[in-house]
C-alpha cells in the first residue's frame, strides 16, 4: 500500500500536519489560559451536579436534582445570592464511573461550573476525585450523596465536604441498637461489597456486634434470582433479625424475595436502601414493608410536624411540580438550602477558595433540616454525625420508635455513642437565608 | 515489490515525520484548553485501540467484536500489577500488553478456526461476559473497581502542569509508538503475508504463508495493542471497572476503524476524532432540540450505530478512499 508515490505524498501531509500545528503553537498562550473565577458573572453562578438520570441506580436518585434545582428557583425569584441567580447544569452519569469522571469534566472545563453538588457514589466519586482531581484544582466539591467515611478526610479530599453521616457512624450506632433492643437474637447481615459495605463492616466492628450470618453482594449484581441466595443463606443459619445494608435496588430484591419465600425475620434497613417511595417503586408491596425498622439523619418526609419538612413541602407543590416527596426530593432540597447558605457566607465576591473557607469557618452553624449536628472546622469536613431510629407502618412511613426523634451521635473512629442534645437552628424566615 | 534503497528510504522517512508530530503534539498540548487536552488523550487511547483491529481486520481479515474484552485483560493486567505488585507504572503498560497478548494467543488459536460470523459471534460473546466476570471475584474489585494511580506529573514539569496533560502526554507517545510499530511490522513480510491472507487465504497458503500461524500472529499482536489501549482507558479514568468495558465499547472501536478505512494506519486518527467527537455533538443536537439529560445520555449509542450502517453502505474503505478516488479520477 505504501509505494514511493504514495509515501511521498504522505509525507508531504503528515509534514503539512506538523506546520500547521506549529503555527497553532504561534498563537499568544494567554489567549487561553486568561482565568477569571470559573462560573460567577455578576448575575449569576453556576453549579454542577453529577447523578444517575439513567440506569439500575435512577429510581430515586433521580429525583434530588430537579428538588435542588426547585428549591434554587424559589430563592432566584426572591432575588437570588447577593444578586446572582443561581444556576444548576445536571449531568447523568448513569451510575458508572466512566461517565462520572467524562461528566465531571465536562462540568469544570466546558461549564467552567464554580463548585460541584451533591456528587453520588462512592465509588464514582473516587474515580472522580482522583481522575478529575477537584482537590488539586481547588473546585469546592460539596455536600455528597454518600457516606464513605473516606471523604471527609480534608488531607486526603482538601475541597470536598461530606454531608452524610458516615457509613461506619451508621453501623456503629445501628451496632448499638441490636445490642439494646435484640440481645440474644441471632443476626444477619448482607451488605455490599465494596467501601460502602467496608465501612459498615468496620462500624459492626466497633460496635462489637456478631453476626450469626454475613452475606456480601457485588454491586450491580443484585436481582431476585441473588436475592434466593441470599436468603437462603439467611434462613439456614436461622438469622432472626437482618441488617440489609445495601442499596434500594438490592434491598428491594432481598425483602420481596424473603416474603415470596415465606422467609419471616426483623427487617433493619441501612439509610442508603430504605426509602419508601423508591421500595414502592422496585415492586416491594407496602405489607412486607411494614414493621421494618429504618434509619435516618433527616425528619421523616412525611412529618408535616416538621417545620423544614412542611415548607419543603410548599416548595415541592409550587417549583417542582408537585413530585411525590420523598426522601431523595427532601434530601436535594436540603443539600440545595446548605448550598445557599454557603454561597452567602463566601461573600459579595465569591471565589472558589473563599467558599471552602467559609463552610469550614460557619458550616456548623447552617440551618439545615438534619437532626444530627453538622461538624464542620477548619481541617473537618465530615457533616452530620448522627441517627435515629423508626419504624414503617402500613402506609410506608417511617415513624419514629417511641415517638419522637431520639437521635444517637458518634464518630467514624472509636469514639463513644452518645444521645444527642443537639437542638437544629430554626427554619429562617420564609425558608430564606440570612446568614 | 519494493527495492531495498526505497525500503529504507521509506524507513528514513518515517524516523524523521514521527518525532516530527511528536514535538508538535507537545506544543499544541501547551496551548489548547484543558478540556481539548482531556479529549486529546482520549483520541490517542482510540487510536491505539482502532490500530489494533486495523491490524486484524484490515491486514489479516479476521472479525473481532471482543476487542473491549481484550482491553478490559489489558487494563486489569496493569491495575492488578500495580495493586498487588507495585510494579513501576511503565511496566504495568507492558505487563497490559503481555497479558492481553497472551490472552489473544489462546483466543487467536481457537479463532483461527473460526470465520465470518462464526468469528464475530465468538468474540462478541466475550464483549459481552468477560468484564462481568470481575463482579465474581473479589479480588478484580467488583462493580466498584480498583483504583489505577500513573502518579502526578514529576514536579520539574512545573506547577501548572494538569494531570490531564500528563494522561496526554502518556497516552499521545504510547499511539505514536504504536502506530510507528504498526507502520513497520506492516511494511515488513508479516504485513505482506497477512495482506495475502486475507485477500485469499488459499491462494497464500499455495505461496508458503502458514494460515494458521499467520493467523494466531496477527491475532496476538493486536490482543497485544488492545490491551494496552485499555490500560492507557484506564489511566484517563484513574480506574478499572467492569463498565468501563461495556459491549458497546467493542463496536465503537470497530466503527472507529470502519471510519479509518480498515487498511489505512493514517486513517485511524480520524476514526478516533469522531468517536470522541460523537458525544460533544450529541449533546450540541440535544442542547438545541432541547431533549432531556435522559435522551441525551442514550444518543451517543444511537449516532455511532448509524454511522457504522452509513459507513459500511457508502464508504466501506474509509473516507480517505474516497477522497484518494475522486482525485485519481479528477487527475
Amino acid at each position: 500500500m505504501f509505494g514511493q508515490r504514495r509515501s511521498k505524498r504522505n509525507i508531504f501531509a503528515l509534514a503539512t500536519l506538523a506546520a500547521g500545528a506549529l503555527a497553532v503553537t504561534a498563537l499568544p498562550a494567554q489567549a487561553f489560559n486568561v482565568h477569571t473565577t470559573d462560573g460567577v458573572t455578576p448575575t449569576t453562578i453556576k453549579l454542577g451536579i453529577t447523578i444517575p438520570l439513567t440506569g439500575s441506580a435512577a429510581p430515586g436518585y433521580n429525583k434530588i436534582p430537579s428538588a435542588m434545582i426547585a428549591y434554587f428557583n424559589y430563592v432566584n425569584d426572591n432575588g437570588g445570592v447577593n444578586g446572582r441567580k443561581i444556576q444548576l447544569v445536571v449531568k447523568d452519569d448513569a451510575y458508572l464511573p466512566t461517565l462520572a469522571v467524562a461528566k465531571t469534566n465536562e462540568l469544570i472545563l466546558k461549564d467552567k461550573v464554580f463548585a460541584v453538588i451533591g456528587a453520588l457514589g462512592t465509588a464514582n466519586h473516587i474515580a472522580v476525585s482522583k481522575s478529575v482531581n477537584l482537590g488539586r484544582r481547588g473546585v469546592p466539591d460539596l455536600f455528597l450523596n454518600t457516606g464513605f467515611s473516606g471523604f471527609s478526610d480534608a488531607k486526603k479530599y482538601p475541597s470536598t465536604f461530606s454531608l452524610f453521616p458516615s457509613y461506619v457512624m451508621e453501623a456503629k450506632i445501628m451496632g448499638q441498637y441490636l445490642k439494646d433492643k435484640f440481645p440474644g437474637k441471632k443476626l444477619g447481615l448482607i451488605y455490599q461489597a465494596d467501601d460502602f459495605g467496608t465501612d459498615a463492616l468496620a462500624g459492626f466492628k466497633q460496635a462489637g456486634t456478631n453476626f450469626a450470618v454475613k452475606v456480601s453482594y457485588a454491586s450491580g449484581s443484585q436481582s431476585a434470582q441473588t436475592a434466593a441466595g441470599w436468603v437462603s443463606k439467611l434462613k439456614t443459619a436461622g438469622a432472626e433479625v437482618v441488617v440489609m445494608f445495601g442499596v434500594t435496588t438490592a434491598s428491594g430484591a432481598a425483602l420481596a424475595t424473603s416474603a415470596a419465600l415465606g422467609y419471616k425475620a426483623q427487617w433493619i434497613l441501612g439509610s442508603v436502601g430504605g426509602d419508601a417511595t423508591t421500595l414502592k417503586a422496585v415492586g416491594v408491596p407496602a405489607v412486607v414493608l411494614t414493621g421494618a425498622i429504618g434509619a435516618s439523619f433527616l425528619p421523616a418526609p412525611t412529618d408535616t410536624s416538621d417545620p423544614y419538612v412542611a415548607f419543603f413541602q410548599g416548595i415541592n407543590t409550587k417549583y417542582n411540580g408537585g413530585a411525590v416527596f420523598d426522601n431523595n426530593v427532601l434530601v436535594g432540597m436540603n443539600t440545595a438550602m446548605m448550598t445557599v447558605q454557603a454561597l452567602r457566607a463566601a461573600g459579595a465576591n465569591p471565589t472558589q477558595k473563599g467558599l471552602i473557607a467559609a463552610i469550614e469557618s460557619k458550616g456548623s452553624t447552617f440551618a439545615s433540616a438534619g437532626l444530627a449536628p453538622l461538624n464542620y472546622a477548619k481541617g473537618v469536613h465530615v457533616g452530620y454525625n448522627g441517627y435515629w431510629f423508626g419504624s414503617y407502618n402500613s402506609s410506608g412511613e417511617l415513624k419514629p420508635i417511641g415517638g419522637d426523634y431520639s437521635v444517637y451521635t458518634t464518630d467514624s473512629g472509636a469514639g463513644a455513642i452518645v444521645k444527642s442534645t443537639y437542638v437544629r437552628p430554626a427554619l429562617p424566615a420564609n425558608g430564606l437565608p440570612t446568614n | 515489490m519494493r527495492n531495498l534503497l526505497g525500503h529504507s528510504s521509506r524507513r528514513f522517512k518515517a524516523a524523521i515525520t514521527f518525532p516530527l508530530i511528536g514535538v508538535a503534539l507537545f506544543l499544541i498540548s501547551n496551548r489548547v484548553d484543558e478540556l481539548r487536552v482531556y479529549q486529546g488523550a482520549n483520541v490517542a487511547v482510540y487510536v491505539v485501540a482502532i490500530i489494533s483491529i486495523i491490524l486484524l481486520t484490515g491486514y489479516s481479515g479476521q472479525i473481532s467484536l471482543g476487542h473491549g474484552a481484550l482491553m478490559a485483560v489489558g487494563a486489569y493486567a496493569a491495575v492488578l500489577s500495580q495493586v498487588y505488585w507495585h510494579l513501576p507504572v511503565i511496566l504495568t503498560f507492558v505487563v497490559a500488553v503481555l497479558a492481553a497478548a497472551g490472552f489473544g494467543a489462546i483466543l487467536g488459536t481457537a479463532a483461527g478456526r473460526l470465520t465470518g460470523p462464526y468469528l464475530a459471534g465468538t468474540t462478541l460473546a466475550l464483549a459481552v461476559g468477560l468484564p462481568s466476570l470481575a463482579n465474581q471475584f473479589g479480588f478484580l474489585g467488583g462493580e466498584q473497581g480498583l483504583n489505577y494511580d500513573v502518579g502526578l506529573p514529576p514536579a520539574w514539569l512545573g506547577a501548572d502542569f494538569t494531570q490531564y496533560k500528563w494522561f496526554f502526554w502518556i497516552s499521545a507517545l504510547a499511539a505514536l509508538i504504536v502506530t510507528w510499530i504498526s507502520f513497520n511490522l506492516l511494511g515488513s513480510h508479516y504485513g505482506r503475508n497477512w495482506r495475502a491472507l486475507r485477500s485469499n487465504p488459499t491462494a497464500a497458503a499455495l505461496m508458503g504463508i502458514h494460515v494458521g500461524r499467520s493467523k494466531v500472529l496477527a491475532f496476538t499482536v493486536s490482543s497485544g495493542l488492545a490491551g494496552l489501549a485499555g490500560a492507557l482507558l484506564a489511566m484517563t479514568i484513574s480506574l478499572v471497572t467492569p463498565s468501563a468495558f461495556p459491549t458497546s465499547l467493542s463496536f465503537s472501536i470497530v466503527t472507529g476503524a470502519v471510519l479509518a478505512g480498515v487498511t489505512l494506519l493514517t486513517g485511524s486518527i480520524v476514526g478516533a476524532v469522531v468517536l470522541v467527537a460523537i458525544p460533544e455533538i450529541t449533546g450540541a443536537l440535544a442542547a438545541h432540540l432541547g431533549g432531556s439529560e435522559k435522551v441525551t445520555s442514550n444518543l451517543p449509542g444511537l449516532l455511532t450505530s448509524v454511522l457504522l450502517i452509513v459507513a459500511v453502505l457508502l464508504f466501506p474503505n474509509g473516507p480517505q478512499a474516497i477522497m484518494k478516488r475522486t482525485r485519481k479520477s479528477s487527475q
